[in-house]
């Protein structure tokens, strides 16, 4: 089946959606970090597919729910579209993230849309972590009661100061070690790139395991054109090779991201 | 059920449907889909001696009716493409028809490339020499849009290898039509015709290009009439057979390529949009001939009317 039949497209807060497909095969398939592209434009020729993350599913109700953010063409379009109208849907895609172990103390760390990619992990980890989350304002803090009705402990940091601690959002990790000592602490995380480089510094540094969502503007979405690839450390010359994020990935162990420059 | 089969030269396929170079991997990514053995061949991303890690990113944009890219020819070189399982020997395997698109950044090394080609050629039914990726500096577009570097490239091809050659033809030129010659003339089987459109796109908020290589290439739906008037113009001025792309989303697209005197055509962007894209389209053309009551495929080959 290509086609998943809109149930909801409601714009919940600012500019962010939740649209949620009716697509049983996607939904019974889907992990957490994993993505579905999608055909927004019905004429093929009209529009590349736009990729998002899996945020949520149902596989009882054959449910499939995405939450984007409204930043251009594509996904004007997107949340223009009524329930009952279809998207030809790829899915799923890309790899996933490991599951939580019970030795484990899960954190979470987002930024933005980034929120949407791990809520699955949070919701099966047989851990109740901490959910770190960044946000250049309030307008852009999004999914927190998520987590919290999970019983995850919640912190936020927005750049302005609206909600939470002003700064970044790595700011917050030594307080959550600090809170928890003596655990086995495992990251998780997604959100745009800088954030990303710069948590996969200070776990390096400290030592701390984690595996981050490195997204990049895709095309095929299926390992075929090379537009998406990321850094990842390699045992050559220059030390690094090109990886397709959509196929390699989208998650990589912080071990394996090549932070050269 | 018209009789779909083509006859390029010596080289014979089961319809005239292809891949388009770089937009299709190496084929195990579509095979998750459908049977790629199914398709009139399959053309690989360009191989050339080496590792090659392309350019950095953002590799592509998209525009109005389709995209710019400048991947800027990654792959996994010779060695690494003949026996690492995820490439030719997988390609044989699933018995695809293959042709494999080849490129270089001296004239030794397209020489090089074919000779090793052609020594392990099992599985293997073309090289398709690509003298005109406009997205890396040395190689690619320097050999495709001169037309003496290219006769020259086409020639050392030709010494090395017994392969049937397709010389894919860079439509950033005055007059493609001298270039097709020039390569006829060198020993070109066949010619293949668009690669991609010079392109540049800007971001207006920052005033920087949209992709890292600064231009691109340009490709999709919006290049289907310049592409069609290429290959008409082309096949007025050589005998060989020619393979058409540019813009083809739909049998409708490939249809017209045939009549403007394709023998064969290329699916490229579209495939990125939808991965079923080719064998629709296979299914499309036959439809269209039995709608017709056309008994093969090779009666609409070069038919425009005028
Ligand atoms: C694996 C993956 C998962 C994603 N998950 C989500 C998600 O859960 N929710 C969500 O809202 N978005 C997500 N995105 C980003 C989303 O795909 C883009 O926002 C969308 O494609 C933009 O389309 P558009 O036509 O509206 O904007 P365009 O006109 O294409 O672009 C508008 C702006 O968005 C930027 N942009 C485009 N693509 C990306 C990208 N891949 N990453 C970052 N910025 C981009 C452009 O640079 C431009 O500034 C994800 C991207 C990837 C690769
Ligand atoms: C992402 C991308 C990668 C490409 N890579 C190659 C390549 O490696 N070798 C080549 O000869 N052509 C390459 N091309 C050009 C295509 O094979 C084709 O000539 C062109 O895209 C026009 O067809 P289309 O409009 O159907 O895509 C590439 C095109 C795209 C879009
Ligand atoms: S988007 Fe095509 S290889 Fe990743």
């Amino acid at each position: 089946m290509k086609f998943g039949t809109i149930l909801k497209n409601e714009n919940f807060k600012s500019d962010y959606y939740e649209i949620v497909f009716y697509h049983p095969e996607i939904a019974a398939a889907a992990r957490a970090g994993q993505f579905v592209h999608v055909q927004i434009d019905e004429i093929s020729s009209r529009m590349l597919r736009r990729p998002f993350s899996i945020h949520d599913t149902d596989i009882e109700k054959g449910t499939v729910t995405v939450v984007y953010k409204v930043v251009g063409d594509g996904t004007k379009r997107l949340s223009g579209k009524k329930v009952g109208e279809c998207c030809d849907l790829l899915s799923a895609l890309g790899n996933s993230y490991s599951d939580v172990a019970p030795d484990e103390y899960p954190i979470i760390i987002d930024g933005g849309y980034g929120a949407a990619a791990t809520y699955i992990l949070a919701k099966n980890s047989p851990v109740k972590g901490s959910f770190l989350f960044g946000a250049r304002g309030e307008r852009d803090v999004i999914l927190t009661e998520k987590y919290q009705a999970l019983n995850w402990d919640v912190k936020i940091a927005t750049n302005d100061g609206s909600v939470g601690h002003q700064g970044l959002v790595t700011d917050l990790i030594a307080k959550v070690i600090e809170e928890n000592p003596g655990k086995k602490f495992k990251f998780f995380a997604c959100g745009p790139h800088p954030m990303l480089i710069a948590l996969t510094k200070i776990l390096m540094q400290q030592n701390l395991d984690g595996e981050i969502s490195l997204d990049h503007v895709m095309c095929c979405g299926i390992g075929a054109c090379f537009a998406c690839v990321v850094k990842v450390n390699a045992d050559n010359e220059q030390k690094w090779r090109y990886a397709r994020s959509c196929s390699e990935g989208p998650v990589f162990n912080v071990k394996e991201v090549y932070i050269g420059d | 059920m018209a009789d779909l089969t083509v006859k390029l030269g010596n080289l014979i396929l089961k319809n005239p449907v292809m891949t388009a170079s770089g937009t299709f991997g190496y084929g195990m990514e579509y095979h998750n889909f459908f049977d790629i053995s199914r398709l009139g061949a399959v053309v690989v991303k360009g191989i050339r001696m080496e590792v090659s890690d392309g350019n950095p990113t953002p590799r592509v944009a998209e525009v109005t009716g389709g995209m710019i890219n400048a991947i800027g020819l990654q792959g996994p070189g010779v060695d690494k493409f003949l026996h690492d399982e995820h490439y030719m020997p997988f390609l044989r395997k699933v018995g695809a028809t293959t042709i494999v698109n080849i490129w270089g950044k001296s004239l030794e090394e397209y020489g090089e490339v074919a000779a090793a080609m052609d020594s392990e050629s099992d599985g293997i039914s073309a090289l398709e020499i690509n003298i005109s990726c406009p997205n890396v500096k040395e190689g690619g577009a320097a050999f495709g849009t001169d037309i003496k570097l290219a006769q020259s490239v086409v020639a050392m091809v030709r010494k090395n290898t017994k392969l049937p050659i397709i010389t894919k033809l860079s439509p950033n030129v005055t007059n493609i039509g001298d270039f097709a010659c020039a390569a006829v003339d060198a020993g070109s089987d066949m010619v293949s015709l668009i690669n991609t459109l010079g392109a540049m796109a800007i971001d207006i908020e920052t005033r920087r290009p949209k992709i890292a290589n600064v231009c691109g290439g340009l490709s999709g739906a919006c290049v289907k009439p310049v592409a069609i008037k290429m290959v008409y113009d082309v096949a007025k001025r050589v005998k060989v057979p020619i393979i058409g792309m540019g813009g083809i989303m739909n049998a409708a697209d490939a249809i017209e390529f045939l009549i403007a005197g394709a023998s064969a055509i290329a699916v490229g962007t579209a495939n990125f949009i939808n991965p079923m894209a080719t064998i629709e389209i296979i299914d499309g053309i036959n439809e269209y001939l039995d709608r017709h009551n056309i008994k093969s495929v090779s009666e609409i080959i070069n038919s425009v009317r005028l």
